[in-house]
């Protein structure tokens, strides 16, 4: 309490309002980011089996990964609304044919969770 | 008038800060192996370092202790080179379930495609790499024929992620000084936001290549050049933490010189000894995850940390700056304490 107010009365002279940032010489910036955590599981919409190798991305973003033997993936990506993930079936016939889709994430908090059922070609 | 009351309230400031010493910025030193031989460092690192990688799981042990981390409390991995170490997003994502941030400082020599993806996805928040000059002088000082156009590679992959908080760090020294500019006009055109310069601390392999540290006439150079820097809004150019610019304090940073080290500012170290800035003499290490509680460490020792005054001696003891600097940075110190090792106060005097 006490330091915001002396933070306050130093930045209202001026002196910048960045007073509480800081990094050491030989350390990063200060992270103020937010994240959400994108967490799931792919299976097939008729058998319920998992399907592994499918990729999931980010769109407009760099991100993917690949589902695991489970089905499953998680990563971090940064928060916005209304994030496009798309799940992808890449890998020719190897764990079968899949139809492409793709799912929009609207006002998540910290993290979901995303239940995927893909379509045999 | 006005900037002297500035001052003093900075001053009120830092005692507060000092008196709640919040840790929010934990270095972890989890490898001093270094795919890299820079002439400068200060470590001493190498290929075949003395030490194994320190376990994750000792780590996160001494994570642990810290039950209420602060709104911003942050794990900075630091090594040797941090990406050397092959469950890196493993580390990364055990910090991030902790509800933590992290953040990683990189040579950019491993830092490829792939890499970049696979760190966001483990929710990499903040990235700082060295570029240490223009192709030549670059390449000199990392001992590297071809760093320059992986670390050339790295920048491009982060700047193209709006999640990433990223900037870029320089050591100046007598090659790459001439280079300023251009390194300057370098990094705008890459779309690069952040630069930071540093000086060499005269410790580890450094001390032995004079061609590493500036003269008095460049230091001030390099003052003007930040000052000049920071009046344009293309990058913001700024001084590192390192120490006390004196009359140039305000004009090459945002705040005035403040060392948070034990203050906000924790480490664990490679053999598990708790201290704050890594670059800090290993002498200062109050304690070690081995056998200690790393958190009771930090809230009732560092006490050489949170109250300056027996820097109060050698060239310090006469100092009218005194009160501003407290001795400089706590890693311009030995385990002697006899003297400060660098004072950049009055090297930029010494030409006025
Ligand atoms: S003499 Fe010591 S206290 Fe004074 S400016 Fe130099 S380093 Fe700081
Ligand atoms: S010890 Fe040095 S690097 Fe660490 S905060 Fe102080 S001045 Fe900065």
């Amino acid at each position: 309490m006490k330091r915001n107010l002396i933070g306050k009365v130093i930045g209202g002279l001026s002196l910048t309002s960045a007073m509480f940032v800081f990094q050491a010489c030989y350390g990063t910036p200060q992270d103020f980011g937010l994240d959400l955590l994108v967490e799931g599981q792919v299976k097939s919409k008729i058998s319920g089996l998992p399907i592994k190798g499918i990729k999931v991305s980010v769109a407009d973003n760099l991100q993917y990964e690949y589902t695991n033997d489970e089905g499953r993936f998680s990563f971090y990506t940064e928060k916005r609304d209304n994030l496009s993930i798309l799940f992808e079936d890449i890998d020719s016939i190897q764990n079968g044919i899949y139809l492409n889709r793709d799912t929009v994430l609207k006002n998540s908090k910290e993290k979901v969770f995303l239940d995927i059922k893909m379509e045999e070609k | 008038m006005f900037s002297s009351f500035k001052k003093l309230l900075f001053r009120k400031f830092k005692r507060s800060e000092t008196k709640l010493h919040e840790l929010n910025y934990l270095f972890w030193e989890c490898t001093t192996r270094c795919n890299l031989n820079c002439l400068h460092c200060g470590s001493d690192c190498s290929k075949d370092s003395l030490y194994h990688d320190m376990p994750l799981d000792d780590f996160l042990s001494a994570l642990d202790t810290v039950k209420t981390p602060s709104k911003n409390f942050m794990v900075v991995l630091t090594g040797g080179e941090p990406l050397l170490r092959k469950d890196i997003e493993l580390c990364g994502r055990a910090i991030k379930k902790r509800g933590m941030k992290w953040s990683m400082v990189s040579n950019g020599h491993l830092y490829d495609k792939e890499k970049h993806i696979s760190l966001l996805n483990a929710g990499l928040g903040a990235l700082t790499i060295s570029l240490d000059g223009l192709e030549e002088s670059h390449n000199w000082l990392r001992n590297s024929k071809d760093s320059f156009s992986r670390v050339s590679n790295a920048i491009n992959l982060a700047v193209s992620s709006s999640r990433l908080y990223f900037d870029v760090v320089t050591c100046i020294n007598k090659r790459n000084f001439q280079e300023l500019s251009s390194i300057r006009n370098y990094l705008i055109q890459k779309g690069v936001k952040a630069w930071r310069l540093f000086t060499i601390i005269p410790i580890g392999r450094a001390i032995r290549n004079p061609e590493l540290f500036l003269d008095n006439c460049q230091l001030i150079e390099l003052m003007e050049f930040i000052n000049k820097s920071r009046k344009s809004s293309a990058i913001d150019v700024k001084f590192s933490c390192e120490g006390y610019v004196g009359n140039y304090e305000l004009k090459v940073r945002d705040n005035y010189f403040f060392c948070r080290a034990g203050i906000n500012i924790g480490s664990i170290l490679i053999d598990g000894s708790i201290s704050a800035c890594p670059n800090i003499d290993r002498d200062f290490a109050q304690g070690n995850i081995y056998k200690d509680n790393f958190y009771d460490i930090w809230q009732t020792k560092y006490e050489l940390f949170r109250n300056r005054r027996w820097t109060n001696i050698g060239k310090c003891a006469e100092c009218a700056d005194y009160k501003d600097c407290q001795g400089n940075g706590f890693h311009y110190w030995q385990g002697d304490k006899k003297n400060v090792l660098v004072c950049h106060n009055e090297q930029l005097k010494k030409q006025h």
